[in-house]
């Protein structure tokens, strides 16, 4: 399955090329490219051959990490991906850790006492949220926090990697990473509470009362895990559009992210970059879908036997 | 007979929800007590309130729009009332469960034999090479086979009758000295059940317990309880010795009941004799006697008045009922 | 909290069965707000054009970056264009996109999954193996890139494309409340009596499959909405200057300081615009006892 669809993905991406009106070298490369440009991109997609045998020459090139050269920044695509993806994976992943240590405490909470006044109003809290889209999230996290405290919040020149100051480099992904935060924890705290509630009905959760150990234990060691399958899917799903929403927050504050590169790639017309990072992150979202599918499965014994 | 005897009093005991559609009077004017090592039976149809009371009894209601009222001393400690944390001291140890289906009454994502450890490793304070060395010997008790691999399966790679074996070792962790047994064996093939249930019984006499055996199916306490409880829309309807309540009953419906089960000594194709009607509705009960809608003896006085338990000629035993069945008749059980 | 509490549903069913009437639980005061709000949404795009707003491209440099005023009720932006009259314009290509996609995903999608439902077998087997491909698709990001490479962008190929993509949720969604259904006792009773197919379609499984449908409809209109405001700010959605509420809110970036009212009208609309349709979307799931977990 899994091939299948990257097999999908990737005769999609090759295929975007295509979808350019007229000859794609002209529109790539302008009117008055360079014959070199000209020879290189045909070498790269093998544009003067046959549609199948386009595809096998692309394949083989991508396969060997060759996504090709801008034409517009004459850098390998290959190196500018692989140069800005850090930034992306480090905002989703700090963005997961803090939606996930709220969402599940309050959801927990919630379904203790399901209808209690706590619970409504994090549910009412959270259903509101659930219709803030995160750039308009974003935008007014700018407007009325970062500027008035003086939060970093953006500047190309002004990021700094991880591995150089992680300081300043923690402080400048704050705010994407919490804008991210707040749509995913929405979306974890809905599911994991009705999930929950649902668990709470469960004859053996009454069967673990009856033993006598403590509410505590019987929402940590009996309920979370039963309840958590739906949660890890929706991360697993999630992360697709944390990727767009990442884009989006991105470009936003200028951080040289995968979606910064690829909005400023859009609007300069550089079609390789596009390309390849629409068909590197396709494969990494596939990737960790499949990923989730498998803890999924050690989570819950019961999906792997039927 | 003194009162340091008895294990459970359980006196006018009443469990009322609140629904949404008006009070639910799910058990009502319950009393009576249970000796130790001596098994109780509870017999009614499905409906009747032995879940609600049995779990009344042991304080496992649900802690919402639930009313109590009564009294239930298990053991000298006061259920009725009582904080769940006070409660959580006697479950387990004191009082333990056998649930009515053990395809939902197992954690299905819990090793089961975490799930035997947890009551000896948290109330008992057990370590871990303790706690599975019992484990291994409870499920070797309840009669698992090669129990060290199986403490290491989940529940859904187990057989009903396995997993019910489960339940009841879970149960026992803890030595409790009441088990309360709420249909242990509905779930399962027929062979299974008599296993289930003399397994039951053996452990009952190695532990030392009190067990309170609930069931649809009189067939079954017969021979495995010294006393019957016969319960109709949330009430105690008969109770006595379990010899006196098969041989003399006076209540019309605990006869209905007997007709109802189906028996050995029976020619196999006699037709079973279903009740007619239906159990009357909780949220409305009718004022007299609940059964009479359903009784062939009913009379006005039964549709006006509610009978209440009165002594019938042996000791212990009483039944509710304006037109009670003659002493003589008895039923082969 | 514990499971006697369903003992105690059980009775309580069986006990309003035969004497009580069902209780038909009500929507509530607030839906019929967020229906009215909606519906004024709906009705101020369609009809913008004769209401008595101002012209939303018209630039007038007299007044620049003003706050609210009786004159422009939601101020004016960096061109001096009127705020609220371009919200009200905006809401146009959000209304149109979404119910666009929404008419091309349930148009192919919700046939398809009923059918699948209904026929079983091979024809559900492959059209179901396919649709698992497309949905593992990363949507969003495939949006992108289509609408990146397929210039010139027009409001029609947006919604060719959002449509195309939303095809297998919808597909995924409807088949399995269908599948609930076309197992049901008088679906197959009906079948054995000899009801043609086209009979049980429409008249068992349409309007058993219906209020789960409508109830996805608002919530699918929501996500597009959405979507349509991210393209918007990627600039990937019409082009300037119509007015659409995502590229409003992106031109107000620049100008975040000076003109914050640029950023916050909008942002509302959507917002307020988003909320009403989740919660009418989420009030007929309740109503209609759907479980969330079929969405």
């Amino acid at each position: 399955m899994l091939i299948v669809i990257v097999f999908i993905i990737t005769v999609g991406a090759f295929y975007l090329i295509h979808l350019l009106p007229g000859d794609p070298a002209v529109v790539i490369l302008g009117t008055g490219a360079s014959p070199v440009n000209r020879a290189k991109l045909y070498a790269q997609f093998g544009l003067n051959k046959p549609i199948l045998e386009q595809y096998f020459v692309w394949i083989r090139n991508v396969v060997h990490g060759n996504l090709g050269t801008s034409f517009i920044t004459q850098t390998s695509v290959w190196s500018t991906v692989r140069a800005a993806l850090p930034i992306d994976v480090e905002i989703i992943v700090l963005s997961q850790i803090l939606a996930f240590a709220v969402a599940i405490p309050t959801a927990m909470r919630s379904a203790r006492k399901p209808d209690g006044w706590l619970d409504r109003i994090l549910s009412a809290g959270s259903f509101t949220l659930l219709s803030i889209p995160s750039f308009v999230i974003i935008v007014l996290l700018v407007l009325f926090v970062a500027i008035k405290l003086g939060v970093p919040h953006t500047g190309v020149s002004s990021y700094v990697s991880l591995s150089s100051d992680w300081i300043t480099n923690l402080e400048s992904l704050t705010l994407p990473a919490f804008t991210l935060a707040v749509g995913s924890y929405v979306v974890y705290y809905r599911v994991l509470r009705s999930d929950l509630i649902a668990t709470l009905q469960e004859e053996f959760i009454t069967m673990a009362r009856s033993k006598g150990i403590s509410q505590r234990r019987i929402m940590w060691r009996h309920a979370f895990r039963p309840s958590s399958v739906a949660l890890l899917g929706t991360a697993g799903v999630n992360i697709g559009g944390l990727l767009a929403s990442g884009f989006i927050v991105q470009y936003l504050l200028s951080i040289p992210g995968l979606g910064y590169t690829l909005i400023t790639s859009i609007g300069q017309s550089d079609y390789l970059v596009v390309q390849g990072i629409v068909l590197v992150v396709s494969v990494g979202v596939i990737l960790i879908n499949f990923a989730f599918d498998f803890i999924i499965n050690i989570v819950d014994p019961r999906i792997s036997r039927e | 007979m003194s009162q340091e005897q008895k294990l459970l009093v359980v006196k006018d005991l009443a469990t009322t929800f609140h629904t949404p559609s008006g009070p639910l009077a799910a058990v009502g004017g319950v009393s009576f007590d249970l000796n130790q090592n001596e098994t109780l039976g509870i017999v009614g149809e499905s409906g009747a309130g032995k879940t609600v009371l049995l779990r009344t009894i042991m304080g496992l209601q649900p802690r919402t729009n639930v009313d109590v009222s009564g009294s239930v001393l298990l053991d000298g400690f006061e259920v009725v009332g009582a904080s769940e944390k006070a409660k959580r001291s006697i479950w387990g140890l004191e009082v333990a469960m056998v649930f009515q289906d053990p395809m939902t009454s197992l954690n299905p994502v819990m090793r089961i034999g975490k799930q035997i450890d947890e009551i000896l490793r948290v109330r008992l304070g057990m370590d871990r090479r303790a706690a599975k060395a019992r484990a291994l010997e409870l499920l070797e008790l309840v009669g698992i086979p090669s129990p060290a691999v199986r403490y290491n399966v989940f529940p859904g790679e187990l057989s009903g009758g396995m997993r019910q074996r489960v339940v009841i070792a879970t149960a026992l962790a803890g030595s409790p000295k009441l088990l309360m047994a709420d249909e242990p064996t509905t779930g399962l093939d027929v062979t299974i059940q008599a296993q289930i249930l003399n397994l039951l019984e053996e452990l009952k006499e190695q532990m030392k317990m009190s067990v309170v055996l609930v069931t649809h199916d009189l067939g079954v306490v017969a021979t495995r309880t010294s006393q019957i409880i016969v319960m109709y829309a949330g009430r105690i309807v008969e109770m006595g010795s379990t010899r006196e309540v098969f041989a003399h009953h006076r209540m019309p419906y605990t006869r209905a009941l007997l007709e109802g089960s189906p028996k050995v000594s029976n020619p196999s194709h006699t037709r079973l004799l279903a009740i007619p009607g239906r159990p009357p509705n909780l949220l409305n009960l009718p004022k007299g006697c609940s059964f009479a809608p359903r009784c062939s003896f009913a009379t006005d006085r039964c549709r006006q008045e509610r009978p209440e338990l009165e002594n019938a000629n042996a000791p212990g035993h009483t039944f509710a009922c304006w037109n009670p069945l003659p002493v003589t008749q008895s039923v082969s059980a | 909290m514990s499971n006697s509490m369903m003992y105690v549903n059980e009775m309580v069913e069986e006990a309003s069965a035969h004497d009580r009437p069902e209780r038909k639980r009500r929507l509530g005061i607030l839906f019929w707000i967020c229906v009215g709000w909606l519906a004024l949404n709906v009705l101020a795009a369609i009809f913008a054009n004769v209401l008595p707003l101002q012209d939303p491209l018209f630039q007038n440099y007299v007044s620049i970056n003003a706050g609210p005023s009786l004159h422009h009720l939601f101020g004016t932006d960096d061109l001096g264009r009127d705020i609220f009259s371009r919200v009200v314009f905006g809401s146009r290509v959000s209304i149109e996109v979404s119910s666009g996609a929404m008419v091309i995903g349930f148009g192919v999608g919700a046939p398809l999954g009923m059918l699948a439902a209904y026929r079983r077998g091979k024809f559900d087997a492959i059209l179901s193996s396919v649709m698992y491909v497309f949905l593992a698709f990363p949507a969003i990001i495939a949006t992108i890139a289509v609408l990146s490479f397929w210039t010139p962008r027009s409001l029609f190929k947006i919604i060719v494309v959002i449509g195309i993509a939303s095809i297998p949720v919808v597909y995924r969604v409807i088949r399995s409340a269908a599948m609930t259904i076309a197992t049901k006792d008088y679906v197959v009773a009906a079948k054995v009596q000899g009801a043609t197919d086209r009979r049980i379609l429409m008249k068992e499984l349409l309007p058993n499959v219906a209020p789960i449908g409508i109830s996805f409809l608002l919530i699918g209109i929501a996500t597009v909405v959405t979507l349509e405001g991210a393209l918007a700010f990627l600039g990937l959605s019409v082009n300037p200057p119509t007015p659409s509420w995502g590229n409003m809110i992106n031109e107000s970036l620049a100008i975040l300081q000076t003109n914050p009212w640029l950023a916050i009208f909008p942002s509302l609309a959507m917002c307020l615009f988003l909320l009403c349709l989740n919660f009418i979307g989420d009030r007929l799931r309740a109503h209609y006892d759907v479980s969330d977990g079929k969405l």
